[in-house]
């Protein structure tokens, strides 16, 4: 493979389902080595971008690479670079752990002790040896999640695309799948995941990419995320105090530059109208003044999933700018007409 | 490190799916059951068969049960096969390895295939006592088995080729309507053979062996064979990636296969009847023909154009899709038809083609009414088969019958291919040349109104044309068709 040419490159790609433009235009490229986490609401168009990628649907029109090879014209060769790990993890009834993945390792053309080796290797790898002899339908979700990427991982494929790996997953499998993730973007593979859940892409992905409707939104890493659409001049702060919240709501709605942004159990969030340092250790000091038996005060990191759902409002913010002046939105117009 | 158990249960020389359906199959609960009873009841018929009064109805016990597991519960296996792996998204993960669609499919056939062959090999200890016994023609009842056993692998290939359409109910409908019909057809049968003189099945095969020879063993076979591969390929290229060429290798092994055929009626002198097997089958090679989506992905042209002049000639008739089928089957139409002519007479070659431009209604219909998003053309073809067949050839029959007890000609059945048959059988003699003529006229509307939706659906994939004739030309003179 190629490793001056990006590991993957994504141009102009659309996909309509009869009239529902399910990609609309998605374009961008991720170098060898990367990890990049996907991440749009249900229908955005993720699963859809990352099917054709690994060949399994085709275009309506755009080019889409995989190690430099063309899905559509090559397929075999992109599926040889490839590791595919689907939404629907697909295990098969009265087939033990053992023998889906010698399967598999048959399938993709592994003989004799080469096959028994490489099983072993991916056993050990993603702890599944003890449960060899298991039903392959009949484990947990994590562990039939474990077999998945396994299998995924039989052919040591240089690129990886996981579909929402951790759907499902009880919190300590998450935090086995985060750390078998992380040793192979250590071994340098190309990973593509696309998750629901944004803090945990934030830790692990070099970059993001988000998409909306189709269209890519936004592609860099967490913290310029965070970053672009933190509104400016502002700073949340968590309050807990001893005692009824109701007092420190009352403090807040009399305080300048202060507006509740919303209660919590043992005090509230509060959005200062300020960023620097001096406003903000002055507004604990007053509090502390006026006699609120303040317990925590800190600076609220800002959300992914905040900052996702801010930039999203943003951009519907500017499509509506950028109607004509009379002219309704799409939904507004045919909202209009009935 | 802990290591896991050595798995070498079966050999890396058999196929990884046929390992796969195997180790699974031979796990479920149907074919341990089946296997429990088969035996439990043989074993109660091999002991009954003692006396010779018992002989003929323990013969025809004996081939019930054989054609009801080797023919109808083993085929049947296969009836969700490909399904299953659909829904449950397993097809993609399959996809992804190396192993091809059609060997995905064979897999799944072969393993039923298997299964069945053990199930038939564990009844032959019963064949043999029961010679032991006495009155048994050993030799026929072992060709009788065999001869089911190649009947139900038929079945389980078209089962499995079902089996690639996701929706339950039309599977069942297409599945279980012959498979009742037939029963019903073939209880019919056995009743009167056993009223006519107890003539066990096993006695029909080796009459029918034995007045062939075995010519006719090869036949069958080879008709077989051809069958099992028709099936398979047909549901091959239902799962395979949009880049393949695998219409290819089917058309082209298809027309051999009726060239084959036409060719071995001339040789040994039974042309009229290859000829009107060979008609038998047209429909299915039209079907599968007419129902490919149209491709739009520009390797599979440039796989034509990188062949010179040869590649784009074959183009017209061999690449995938419906409009190159139109093609491929107007070939196959003529083919037969002349054949037909020449080896019968030329009203039924006439008749052929009439039956022919039927096929031709339903690929039009079909056309007509899917939307040009519409993936999947089998589905609605079938469909449109079913109700158009069914109800437009029963309706108008009875509509026939009032005109035909008079004698007089039934000339409305010139309007549609499907009638035209019963009208010719029942015309008046001084009529039939006309009312075929009429008829040949008619029916050329259909593939007519299909060249004109083909034009446009070919003129569609242009640039997927163009594109593949860059990929080997660069752009260097010269353009795609």
């Amino acid at each position: 493979m190629d490793r001056s040419q990006p590991a993957v490159v994504v141009e102009d790609l659309h996909r309509t389902f009869g009239n529902l433009k399910a990609v609309n235009g998605v374009s961008f490229s991720i170098d060898h080595g990367r990890v990049v986490g996907f991440v749009g609401a249900n229908g955005a168009g993720k699963t859809t971008t990352m099917r054709i990628m690994a060949t399994l649907d085709s275009p309506g029109s755009g080019k889409v690479s995989m190690g430099g090879h063309n899905v559509v014209h090559h397929p075999a060769k992109v599926r040889r670079l490839l590791g595919w790990m689907p939404d629907s993890f697909g295990t098969y009834e009265h087939m033990t752990v053992l023998e889906y993945l010698d399967f598999y390792a048959r399938a993709l053309g592994f003989k004799g002790a080469d096959r028994l080796r490489r099983i072993q290797e991916v056993m050990d790898f993603t702890d599944l040896t003890p449960l060899a002899d298991r039903m392959s339908n009949k484990m947990s979700k994590g562990q039939t999640q474990r077999l998945c990427l396994g299998r995924a991982l039989l052919h040591d494929p240089q690129i990886l695309i996981l579909d929402e790996p951790a759907a499902g997953l009880d919190p300590k499998a998450r935090v086995e799948l985060k750390n078998l993730i992380r040793i192979l973007a250590q071994e340098g593979k190309t990973i593509l995941i696309s998750s629901h859940i944004l803090s945990e892409l934030g830790e692990m992905c070099d970059s993001l990419l988000f998409i909306d409707k189709g269209r890519i939104v936004h592609h860099g890493d967490a913290e310029s995320m965070v970053r672009g659409t933190e509104t400016a001049g502002e700073t949340l702060v968590n309050v807990q105090i001893a005692g009824e919240p109701a007092k420190l709501i009352e403090w807040a709605l009399t305080a300048p530059l202060i507006k509740v942004e919303e209660e919590t159990k043992r005090g509230a969030r509060l959005r200062i109208q300020a960023a620097d340092d001096a406003t903000l250790a002055g507004v604990l000091r007053r509090m502390i003044q006026d006699g609120l038996p303040v317990l925590d005060y800190h600076r609220e990191e800002r959300r992914l999933e905040d900052a996702f759902i801010d930039m999203l409002g943003q951009i519907d913010k500017n499509t509506f700018k950028a109607q004509q002046p009379g002219e309704l939105p799409q939904k507004n117009a045919e909202a209009a007409k009935l | 490190m802990n290591a896991a158990p050595a798995i070498m249960d079966f050999s890396d020389r058999l196929s990884p799916m046929v390992v796969k359906e195997l180790r699974q199959g031979l796990r479920t609960r149907l074919f341990g059951g089946v296997l429990l009873t088969l035996h439990l009841m043989l074993v109660l018929l091999t002991l009954m068969s003692g006396g010779a009064e018992n002989a003929a109805v323990v013969s025809g016990w004996f081939d019930g049960i054989a054609t009801l597991v080797l023919c109808i519960i083993m085929p049947l296996r296969g009836f969700s096969a490909v399904a299953d792996e659909l829904k449950s998204g397993t097809l993609d993960m399959l996809a992804l390895t190396r192993l091809s669609a059609g060997r995905i499919i064979f897999g799944k056939w072969a393993a039923i295939a298997s299964q069945s062959l053990l199930l038939m090999l564990s009844i032959m200890p019963y064949v043999v006592a029961r010679f032991v016994f006495g009155g048994l023609d050993l030799f026929g009842e072992i060709a009788a088995l065999f001869y089911k056993w190649l009947a139900g692998v038929v079945i389980a290939a078209v089962i499995v080729a079902l089996s690639t359409q996701r929706q339950f109910w039309l599977r069942a409908v297409i599945v279980f309507l012959p498979m009742l019909f037939g029963g019903c057809g073939a209880a019919s049968f056995m009743m009167m053979s056993r009223m006519g003189g107890g003539m066990s099945s096993g006695l029909v095969f080796t009459s029918f062996t034995k007045s062939g020879g075995g010519g006719s063993v090869l036949l069958v076979l080879g008709m077989a064979a051809w069958a099992i591969f028709f099936f398979l390929s047909l549901a091959a290229t239902r799962i395979a990636p949009a880049a393949s060429l695998l219409s290819v290798i089917k058309r082209s092994v298809n027309l051999v296969a009726l060239l084959s055929l036409m060719l071995l009626g001339w040789l040994t002198g039974s042309s009229a009847a290859m000829g009107m097997t060979a008609a038998g089958v047209l429909s299915l090679l039209m079907m599968d023909a007419l129902t490919e989506r149209v491709n739009e992905v520009p390797s599979v042209y440039a796989a034509f154009y990188q062949r010179g002049w040869p590649g784009r000639l074959a183009l017209w008739l061999l690449a995938p899709g419906w409009v190159t089928g139109l093609a491929y089957s107007a070939l196959l139409v003529a083919l037969v038809s002349a054949y037909v002519g020449w080896a019968r007479s030329v009203e039924e070659a006439k008749l052929i083609a009439v039956g022919a431009a039927g096929t031709w209604m339903i690929a039009a219909l079909v056309q007509l009414f899917s939307t040009r998003k519409s993936r999947d053309l089998l589905p609605p073809f079938i469909i449109f088969w079913l109700i158009v067949n069914v109800m437009i050839a029963t309706l108008g029959s009875l509509l026939m019958i009032p005109w035909a007890m008079k004698t007089t000609t039934v000339w409305f059945t010139c309007a549609l291919p499907q009638l035209l048959q019963a009208g010719y059988t029942t015309a008046q003699a001084g009529d039939k040349a006309a009312l075929l003529n009429l008829g040949m006229l008619t029916a050329c509307i259909w593939p007519g109104a299909l060249l004109i939706a083909a034009v446009f659906a070919w003129r569609r994939a242009r640039a997927a044309r163009q594109e593949g004739w860059r990929m080997i030309h660069g752009d260097q003179g010269g353009s795609a068709v």
